[in-house]
Parts: structure tokens; sequence; C-alpha cells
């Protein structure tokens, strides 16, 4: 592993080259540019807002905040995951006829991904910034938990690497792996609270039996306990509506659950050293696959 | 004798070769029919030095290994067994814009394959003007490489790896690109790149080529080496070979 990280190292100037050739791609022959990845999590969120907060009432305090706290590192996850998928079989004509280390491929896919991340991260928080001056300048929106947020970034940036990692070197064996991959993800989406709090889940769980059990394995899902340390750190906690057997009642945010968090974070770096480790195993027969 | 740049001993390559056709999760779940997998062994055991300043040629037919053992000199795949010895920058000579993005401009797919081909960024763009002017593409460097004809993207892709800098050029027949008087300047590079002390290592089907520019030719058959020399001796026999058929 020291060594093909030595000759990654070496490469690093190539794979600079090529993150920058994918965000040119990518915005080459629209108009709007970096607009167009914006829009979608804002037109998005913005639906899900209306459906919840109008459609089925939800009375929950500043709903979108919450929503895109934890959709835009959803939809990072997401495209990083199926762009990686491709990543080097669309390359493989280039793989055949010259010599670099091929992980620089899923690793610009991730990372191009990674970069709109971070833009829409600061968009968000211009955004905070803004309904704050709206609101009349009451509640100001950051805290200092706002400082976790490179921490977190990092953690979801490895466990993103990681699954890249081993899907991308898949996928040139088995092009079914791409399917499996989009449908596993939409799934995940609902396994996850992005349209939902992890309060919901807890409330609709504690009075039944090994609820407590259900919960926790909920959470032992990376994605899942990721999206609600984002929420943690981007939104001040305010009250949430959830259903309690028949009736629906106003909580306060429960505690962050430290334990399920350093569970993430392990798994995360293992996923990261584990799927290196599978995509050296196989780079150097992706050329010559039957 | 001057000194050697590519040392290749015991060489062999071995492929696994499927008779179901695309790979697919159907082949790994029948995981048992692995057992229809043929070993095909490519090269078989293949001994060669190339020396500095020598420009050699291989020939051979259909399946004989030239393109497998240009691929392992270029690190492409790794050697089943032996070793391969590479002491000197190389580059190889891509087939028409292998490697291109058809919606970049041709301006930016040149920083790309440059680097990709060995350049740091900075060597990349300090040769720019040479590359365009190489490729005589003008204008035309500005728009969107899908536009070019396959001539103009061949032109483009050699400029790029002629301005490597590379002490050994692996090519892989692809000198007949373009019209005549581009193929002229690509004679004309080559001949310059021989008369500053460049390796060349390529494959041929062309007598003609070997003869032009080749000084040694190494005649592969069926993995290994069957006559190693001077060209017209090879070619000779060779051919004698193929008419015998």
């Amino acid at each position: 592993m020291r060594e093909n990280l030595k000759e990654l190292w070496k490469f690093r100037e190539l794979l600079f080259a090529m993150v920058e050739r994918e965000l040119r791609i990518r915005y080459k022959n629209s108009f709007l540019g970096f607009f167009w990845s914006l829009l979608n999590p804002l037109v998005t969120v913005a639906v899900m807002t209306l459906v919840f907060k109008y459609l089925l009432a939800n009375q929950t305090d500043s709903f979108s905040a919450y929503i895109l706290a934890a959709y835009l590192p959803f939809m990072f996850f997401n495209m990083a995951l199926l762009d990686s998928a491709q990543s080097v079989l669309v390359a493989l004509p280039v793989v055949k006829k010259v010599y670099f280390p091929r992980e620089i491929l899923p690793l610009a896919a991730v990372i191009s991904n990674f970069i709109h991340l971070a833009l829409a991260m600061v968009v968000f928080l211009v955004y905070l910034f803004v309904v704050w001056g709206v609101n009349g300048f009451q509640g100001f929106p950051f805290t200092w938990r706002l400082g976790f947020l490179p921490f977190l970034l990092v953690i979801y940036l490895a466990l993103t690497t990681g699954l890249a990692f081993i899907i991308s070197a898949l996928n040139v064996f088995y092009e079914d792996v791409k399917y499996i991959i989009s449908v596993l993800l939409y799934l995940l989406f609902f396994l996850t609270p992005i349209m939902y709090f992890s309060e919901t889940v807890w409330y609709a769980l504690k009075d039944r039996p090994s609820g407590e059990l259900v919960y926790t394995l909920y959470h032992l899902n990376p994605i899942a306990m990721m999206a609600t340390a984002f929420r943690k750190v981007l939104v001040q906690p305010g009250d949430i509506e959830v259903k309690s057997g028949a009736e629906s009642i106003m909580v306060g945010s429960l505690p962050f659950n430290w334990g399920l968090f350093g569970v993430t974070c392990l798994v995360s770096l293992f996923l990261l050293v584990y799927g290196y480790h599978v995509f050296n195993k196989l780079k150097w027969r992706f050329v010559e696959r039957p | 004798m001057s000194e050697t740049l590519i040392e290749i001993r015991g060489l062999k390559k071995e492929f696994l070769l499927s008779h179901t056709g695309a790979a697919s999760l159907k082949t790994m779940l029948l995981w048992w029919k692995k057992r229809e997998l043929e070993h095909l062994q490519v090269l078989k055991g293949v001994d060669l030095d190339i020396h500095r300043g020598e420009c050699v040629a291989l020939v051979g037919r259909n399946g004989a290994g030239k393109s497998t053992l240009l691929s392992l000199v270029s690190r492409i795949y790794k050697p089943t067994s032996g070793t391969i010895q590479v002491k000197a920058r190389m580059a190889p000579l891509l087939e028409l814009g292998a490697g291109f993005h058809p919606d970049l401009t041709g301006l930016e797919n040149i920083l790309f394959n440059g680097m990709i081909l060995g350049l740091t960024r900075k060597e990349v763009l300090e040769r720019t003007p040479q590359i365009v002017e190489f490729s005589e593409l003008g204008s035309h460097i500005d728009t969107p490489v899908r536009t070019y004809s396959s001539g103009m993207m061949a032109r483009l892709g050699f400029s790029i790896a002629v301005h490597v800098d590379a002490e050994i050029l692996i090519v892989d027949e692809v000198l007949a690109v373009g019209d005549y008087a581009f193929e002229k300047k690509c004679y004309d590079f080559i001949d310059g790149f021989r008369a500053k002390g460049g390796t060349i290592l390529f494959v041929s089907h062309n007598p003609e080529s070997v003869l032009r520019v080749a000084d040694r030719c190494v005649w592969l058959q069926s993995g290994l080496v069957k006559e190693d020399g001077d060209p017209s001796t090879v070619l000779a026999s060779y051919q004698a070979a193929g008419a015998d058929r």
C-alpha cells in the first residue's frame, strides 16, 4: 500500500488536471454552469418543504434548513458513487494504452463532486444568514458546533472514497454493479433521515418491543448517522413535530449519540483503507477483463 | 555496444480467455464455469535487450504477441513471470486520439494528454505553441475535438506524443496517419529523433516502413523470438515463412 501511495503522490498533478477536466466537461455546454447543480437541490427542497410543511402540516421550525443540511451531503454521496462507478470503464481505451495510477480515475470523480458539495455548503450558510436577516436578526443561526463541519466533511469524504474504489473496480468486471448501486442509493434515500428526523424514528420506536435495538441498527448505517450529524452542526436546534402513538407532539432535538458517531468514523476509515486495498488488487486486471 | 535501455528477461504473459463473452454478474454467479476459461499463453519466455539509439521493428503474424510485448513494456500489463527493466523516459504513441475528450477543445486536450504521457503542467504549457504548430491545426485548435476529422485527431495525438521528449518511443502501427505531407513530416521527425540518439520500438506490418526506419528487426513467432538481426535478412526469412503457408 505504501508503494501505491508513493506512486499516487508522484502523479498528483495528473489528478488535479483530471478534476479540473471533470468540472470543465460538466459545464462546457451549459450557459448557467454551477447554478444548475445548485438549482437541483434547491427545487427538490422547495417541493419537499411545501409537501411537509403545508400539505402534511408539519409544525417543525426551519424545515427547509433541516432538509437541506441532510440532502446536500446525500446528493454528493449519490453523485460521487454513480460517477465513479463508470469512471474506470469509460477511460478503458486510455487505460489500455498509457500507464498512470488507475486510482486517479475514481478519485477524480469523487473529488470533483466534493468540490460541488463544498460550494453548495457555502451557499447554504449564506442562505441561513439571509433568512436570519429576513426574520429581523432574531436567533443567530450559527453555533460553535459549526467548527465540526470540516471534520464531518473529511469523514464523509473518506467513506465515499472507500466505496467509490470498490464500486469502480467491480464495475469494470460486472457491469451490473452500476444498476445495483443506483437502486441501492434510491432505497438508501428513504432509509436516511432526510425527509424526516432521527427524532421521528426514536418516538415512533421507543415504546415498541426492541425499539431501541432497531433505532441503534438504523444508525449503524453510516449515511443515516452522518445525515443527523450534519443537521446538528449546521442547524440551530428547534422544536420538531413527531408522531408518538396516535398523537403529534412537539419535542426538542435529542442529544447527539457520540458512541454511534464513533462507530461511523471507524467504519468510514476502515472502508477507505479496505476499498483502496481492493482497488489495488484488481487494478492490474482491468485491461485483461474477460 | 551502447547502454541497454530496455532489458527483458524470461518474459511470460498468460491471459484468461472467456468464451461466455462480456463480463457480467452472471459470470460471477456461475463461478463453476470458470473451468471453461482457457489459458492463453501469448508470450512464452522472451529475452530481449534494446540499446540506446536503436530503432527496433517487431514483426510477426497476428497473435504472435507483438502488441502484448509493447503493452508490457509500457506497464499496461503485469508480466505473469519474468522481468522488464526500462531505464529511460518512455512515451507511447497513442492511437487516433485515445484519451481525447470530444467536448473539450484541442488546446484543452493537449494539456490533459500531455500530462497523462508524463509531463508536468508547466512543461506542457511551455510546449503547447510548438505542439499546435506541429499539428498544423491552426484555428481548429480552439474548437471541440468532436468536430475533428480522424486525420486531424491523429495529427494532434502525434504532435503531443513527439513533444513529450521521451528517450524511448513506443509505436504500435500508427505511422500511416494523415495525408502524404504529414506522413513525410512524421518520418522526418523520426529521422531527427534517431539522429539525436532516440530509441524506437515499433510494430509494423508494412515491410517498406520497416526497411525505411528500422536498423534491427525482431521476428516474434507464437510468443517466442524466432529471429533477431538486420532488417533485410529477418524480413526475408519472415516473408519466406509466410509464403510457405
